[in-house]
C-alpha cells in the first residue's frame, strides 16, 4: 500500500513468486492478442456504425419525413438494422472479447487453438453482415431480437460453434483445481447460447410454433439473451474486474454461490411479462412477473457481495478507468433489475407496456450495465495485449462521462416519456395522437443523449484506434484517471 | 466450487427448465388450436391467408410496421384498449392461428392495428342515424352505386354544430376537420378534374403540412366531433369555394349532392375499399372521441385508397401523425393512355405533374389487403364480446 491507497504490489508475495507469475501472465496475454483484438476491432466498428444508425433512427422518429422515398432507409429497417447491429456486432463480439481473454487467464494457460477464434471472428462478422444488409433490403423475419434472415443465422450459429468450441477445448487445459465465479458465469454463457439461439431457431423457422406462442419463444428468447448471454458475461467480467483492480478478494464466495445459481434459476423464467395482458394463459405471464420480482435475490446477492469487495475502495475508482466504469456498470445491473421489476407489476404495466418505457429497459441492460462494463474490461485488457499504456487520460474521462450522461440522460427521458404516454394512451378521452405527441418533446431530448452518446463513442474509437497503431504511451505504469504518486512497477489498474 | 459435473449439470438443468417451462408446456397447452366453426361446419373462423395478405404480412415485417403498431386488445378489465375502440372483445391465442410470423407489438408509436380491416367503411355506415343528410346520401348513391354503402358514411347528420364549432381554430383548422361528405369519395377517386372541381381538398392540402396552425386543430377535432365518422359540413367548402372559410354547416346536405355527379365516372376506389366493407361485422360502436377524423378529399376513412393515401403521406391524412411515408411502396409513372383506376389522387403541392400519375406498388396493393384483413370482430367462443362489466381472464385454452 502507498500513500494513494493503491495496492501496486502485494506484500504477501515474494519477489521472485511475483516475477514468474509476471511472466506467465505476460504470456498468456500476448497468445491471446490477436484473436481478442480481432474480436475488439469488430466490435468497434460495429459500435460506430450501430451508433451512426442509432442517431438515424433517433431524429426519424421524431422527424418523420426524412429520406421518405429510400426503402431502405425508412424507419422500419434502420430501427431493427440498428438493434442487431449494436446486440450481435457490438455487444456479443466485445463481450466474446472479453470472455476469450478471462478464459486464458483463469485457466491459466496459453491460448490454444487461435484459428478457431480466428474464423469464428470472421464468420461472425460476415454473418453480421449479411444480416443487417438482409434487414435493410427488407428480408426481415419479423420476429423482434431475431430479425436476421435465415442465411445470415445460420452463418452466425457456424461461427458461434467455432467458439464454443474452443472454449469447451480451453476448458480441458486448465490448470489449478479452483473454478473462479467468473468462469462459472462464462462458462453458462457459452453453454447457454448456443442452446436458446438453436432453440429460438427452430421453434421460430424450422418447426414453426402456433400463433401467438411465435411471440412467447420470440420474448423467451430476447429476455434470456440479456439475462444469459449478456447478463452472464457482464456478471462475470465484473466479478473478475472488481477484485482484480483493487488487489483484493472477492468478500464472500458463498454468496456468490447463491447469487449465481438464483440467476440461473430465476432470470430464465423471465420474459413472459412483456406480453402482460396480452392473448397468453394469464399463468405464463404471472410465473414471468414471479420470476421477474424473485431476481432481486441475485441481484441483491451481487450487489451486497461487490458493495463488501468495494468497502473501504472506493476512492479508487478516482484513480482507474477500469474500475470506474465496471462499477458504474455494476450500479447500473442493480437499477436494471429494479426497473424490471418495476414495469412488470400489472399495476405499471397496464401503463407502460406499449411505450418507450421498455425501450429504457433495454438500454438500462444492453448499456448502462453491459456496455459500460465491457468498456471497463477493455481499458484493462487491450494495455496488456498491445503493450501500450493508454494515451490520454482526459479521453478517458471525457468517454465515461459523454457515457454516464447520455445513457442517464437517455434513461430518464424514455421512462419519463414513456409513462406520460402510457398514461395518456389509458384516458381514452384523449386522442391518440396525443399520446404520442406527449412524447416528442421527450424523444428529441432522447436524440441529445444519443448525441453525447455518439461523442463518447467515437472519442473511444479514436483511443482504441491509437494504441492498435501502437500509439500509445510506453510506461511501466497504467493511465490513471488523475494524477498519483506510482511507486511500484506491478500495477493492476 | 469444484469440479465440472455439479456446474455443467446446474447450467443444464435451469435452463431445461425455463425452455420446458416456458415454451414446450405452453406448446402442449395452446400450440394446437384449431379454427371455430358451427357444428355443420359453417362459420369457420379465423381462416387462412389468402396470397396477396400473406405476401402482405411479408411487407409488413419487412418494413417493421410492428416496431409502433401493435396488434392486440387487452382485456377491459386490463387495460382501456377496448374503450379506445380498438375492439370489442380481447384478442386471444385463437385469432392468430394462421399468423406467420406474428406481430403482437410491443409498442405503439401508432395505433393498434388487430381490427383496422373492421374499421373499413361499410360499417361506419350503420353507425350515424341517417336522417338530415339522407339527400345528399341518395346523391351520391345515385350518381355511383358501388358507392351506395359508402356514401352515407359522409352522410352523417349528427354533428354538424359541433363540427362547425371549432371556429375559433380558423379555417385551417375547419379544413382538417371537415370530412367529405357523400360527394368526396368519388372525387377522391375521381377524375383529373377533381383540382378544379373541389376547392375543399386544396384548402386541406395546403394547411396540412404546415403543424403550427393546425396543431390547436386536433384535439378541438377529437373534442368537437364524438361521432368521429365523417360528418358532412366538410362537405360545404367544396359546395362553393367562396363560402369555405365560413363553412355554414347547414348548407352541408346540399354540397355534396352537386358535386357527385362530377365524381361519378370513377367509382374504383370505392370498390377497392368494398373487400373491407364485406368482412367486417359491425361493432356497433359508435366511434370514440378519440378516433381519428375524417380528412376533407379523402376517400373514406380506413378504405383502401385512405390506406394508400395514408401509406403515401401519413400528414395528409392527420397533421400530427407521427408515421414515416412510404413512398418507395409506390411508382410515379406516366399515364400512358386512359389514368390507373388505382391511382392515387392527389391535389396541391403533392399532386403529380400533369400527365403522370403515383400508383401503389404489388407490395403495396398487398400490404394493404393485409391491412383490411385484419379483423378480430368475430366473436370467439372462449371470450366474452364487448363486456361492459369486467370478466374473468378468458384463459385461453383451459
Amino acid at each position: 500500500m502507498n500513500a494513494s491507497g493503491i495496492p501496486l504490489k502485494e506484500p504477501s508475495v515474494s519477489a521472485a513468486a511475483a516475477d514468474a507469475e509476471q511472466v506467465e501472465r505476460a504470456l498468456i496475454d500476448a497468445s491471446t492478442r490477436v484473436p481478442v483484438l480481432m474480436f475488439y476491432t469488430s466490435a468497434m466498428a460495429w459500435l460506430i456504425i450501430g451508433t451512426l444508425l442509432a442517431g438515424f433512427v433517433s431524429f426519424k422518429l421524431h422527424s418523420p419525413d426524412l429520406f421518405s422515398d429510400i426503402s431502405f432507409l425508412t424507419w422500419g429497417r434502420v430501427r431493427p438494422a440498428h438493434m442487431n447491429v449494436m446486440v450481435y456486432g457490438w455487444a456479443s463480439m466485445a463481450g466474446m472479447g472479453t470472455a476469450i481473454w478471462l478464459m486464458a487467464r483463469l485457466c491459466r494457460t496459453v491460448l490454444r487453438y487461435p484459428l478457431l477464434l480466428v474464423a469464428g471472428a470472421g464468420f461472425w462478422n460476415l454473418g453480421v453482415l449479411l444480416g443487417v444488409g438482409g434487414i435493410l433490403v427488407g428480408d426481415s423475419t419479423g420476429y423482434q431480437w431475431l430479425e436476421f434472415p435465415h442465411y445470415a443465422a445460420i452463418v452466425l450459429f457456424v461461427a458461434y460453434t467455432l467458439v464454443v468450441s474452443w472454449a469447451v477445448l480451453m476448458f480441458r487445459f486448465r490448470r489449478g483445481e479452483q473454478i473462479y465465479i467468473t468462469q462459472w458465469y462464462l462458462l453458462g454463457a457459452f453453454l447457454w447460447f448456443p442452446w436458446l439461439y438453436a432453440a429460438g431457431q427452430l421453434m421460430l423457422f424450422v418447426v414453426p410454433v402456433q400463433g401467438v406462442l411465435q411471440a412467447a419463444v420470440g420474448w423467451w428468447y430476447a429476455n434470456n439473451l440479456l439475462f444469459l448471454w449478456f447478463g452472464a458475461i457482464g456478471l462475470g467480467t465484473a466479478y473478475y474486474m472488481i477484485p482484480k483492480v483493487i488487489g483484493r478478494p472477492v468478500y464472500s464466495y458463498h454468496l456468490a454461490t447463491i447469487g449465481f445459481w438464483t440467476y440461473a434459476l430465476f432470470s430464465s423464467w423471465t420474459g413472459m411479462q412483456r406480453l402482460v395482458d396480452g392473448p397468453f394463459p394469464a399463468w405464463m405471464i404471472t410465473a414471468s412477473i414471479a420470476a421477474t420480482i424473485l431476481t432481486i435475490i441475485p441481484v441483491a446477492t451481487v450487489g451486497l457481495n461487490h458493495h463488501m469487495t468495494m468497502q473501504g475502495y472506493f476512492p479508487l475508482l478516482r484513480y482507474s478507468p477500469t474500475l470506474r466504469f465496471t462499477v458504474f456498470g455494476a450500479i447500473s445491473y442493480t437499477v436494471f433489475s429494479v426497473v424490471g421489476v418495476l414495469i412488470s407489476l400489472r399495476s405499471v404495466a397496464r401503463y407502460v407496456n406499449f411505450t418507450q418505457a421498455s425501450i429504457a429497459y433495454s438500454h438500462l441492460g444492453l448499456y448502462a450495465f453491459f456496455t459500460m462494463v465491457i468498456f471497463g474490461s477493455m481499458y484493462y485488457i487491450v494495455p496488456r495485449l498491445v503493450g501500450r499504456e493508454w494515451r490520454y487520460a482526459s479521453l478517458i474521462k471525457l468517454h465515461f462521462w459523454a457515457s454516464v450522461y447520455g445513457i442517464g440522460l437517455m434513461t430518464l427521458m424514455l421512462l419519463a416519456g414513456g409513462f406520460l404516454q402510457g398514461a395518456n394512451m389509458e384516458n381514452p378521452s384523449l386522442a391518440f395522437s396525443e399520446t404520442t405527441e406527449t412524447v416528442l418533446p421527450y424523444l428529441r431530448g432522447r436524440s441529445l443523449s444519443g448525441l453525447l452518446l455518439t461523442a463518447s463513442h467515437f472519442i473511444f474509437a479514436y483511443h482504441f484506434g491509437l494504441m492498435l497503431l501502437g500509439l500509445g504511451r510506453t510506461s511501466t505504469v497504467p493511465t490513471f484517471l488523475n494524477p498519483v504518486e506510482a511507486e511500484g512497477s506491478e500495477a493492476h489498474l | 466450487m469444484k469440479g465440472l459435473a455439479p456446474l455443467f449439470l446446474g447450467i443444464f438443468g435451469t435452463f431445461a427448465f425455463s425452455w420446458v417451462g416456458l415454451t414446450m408446456i405452453p406448446n402442449w397447452q395452446i400450440g394446437h388450436l384449431d379454427p371455430q366453426m358451427e357444428e355443420d361446419g359453417t362459420d369457420v373462423y379465423p381462416q387462412p391467408q389468402s396470397g396477396m395478405v400473406e405476401r402482405g404480412s411479408r411487407v409488413y415485417a419487412a418494413n417493421g410496421c410492428i416496431y409502433c403498431h401493435s396488434q392486440q386488445v387487452r382485456a377491459d378489465y386490463a387495460a382501456d384498449d377496448i374503450e379506445r375502440k380498438w375492439g370489442d372483445r380481447r384478442s386471444a391465442p385463437r385469432d392468430y392461428i394462421f399468423e406467420r410470423p406474428i406481430f403482437l407489438g410491443k409498442m405503439r408509436m401508432g395505433q393498434d392495428l388487430s381490427n383496422i380491416g373492421a374499421r373499413a367503411p361499410a360499417e361506419q355506415e350503420n353507425v350515424p342515424p341517417a336522417g338530415a343528410a339522407s339527400p345528399a346520401a341518395q346523391g351520391g348513391a345515385a350518381a355511383a352505386p358501388p358507392a351506395a354503402s359508402v356514401a352515407p358514411t359522409g352522410a352523417n347528420p349528427s354533428p354538424p354544430a359541433k363540427a362547425g364549432s371549432p371556429p375559433p381554430g380558423g379555417p385551417a383548422p375547419k379544413a382538417t376537420t371537415s370530412p367529405p361528405p357523400a360527394g368526396s369519395p368519388p372525387a377522391g377517386a375521381g377524375s383529373p378534374a377533381v383540382h378544379s372541381a373541389s376547392p375543399a381538398p386544396t384548402a386541406s392540402a395546403a394547411p396540412n403540412p404546415k403543424a403550427p396552425p393546425a396543431s390547436p386543430s386536433p384535439s378541438a377535432v377529437a373534442k368537437a366531433s364524438p361521432a368521429a365518422s365523417p360528418s358532412p359540413p366538410a362537405g360545404s367548402p367544396g359546395t362553393s369555394p367562396g363560402a369555405s372559410p365560413s363553412s355554414p354547416p347547414p348548407k352541408a346536405p346540399a354540397g355534396p349532392a352537386p358535386k357527385a355527379p362530377l365524381a361519378s365516372p370513377s367509382p374504383s376506389a370505392i370498390a377497392n375499399a368494398s373487400p373491407g366493407g364485406t368482412t367486417s361485422v359491425s361493432s356497433g360502436t359508435p366511434a370514440a372521441e378519440a378516433r381519428p377524423v375524417q380528412t376533407t378529399g379523402e376517400p373514406p376513412m380506413y378504405s383502401a385508397a385512405w390506406q394508400h393515401v395514408h401509406l403515401y403521406s401519413p400528414r395528409r391524412i392527420n397533421v400530427d401523425s407521427n408515421m414515416p411515408s412510404y413512398r418507395f411502396l409506390y411508382q410515379m409513372r406516366r399515364i400512358s393512355d386512359v389514368p390507373s383506376d388505382d391511382a392515387l389522387k392527389f391535389s396541391g403541392s403533392e399532386a403529380p405533374p400533369e400527365g403522370w400519375e403515383i400508383v401503389p406498388t404489388y407490395d403495396a396493393k398487398c400490404l394493404v389487403a393485409y391491412l383490411i384483413s385484419l379483423n378480430q370482430s368475430h366473436p370467439l367462443k372462449e371470450v366474452r364480446s364487448a363486456a361492459p362489466a369486467a370478466s374473468p381472464p378468458a384463459a385461453p385454452g383451459k
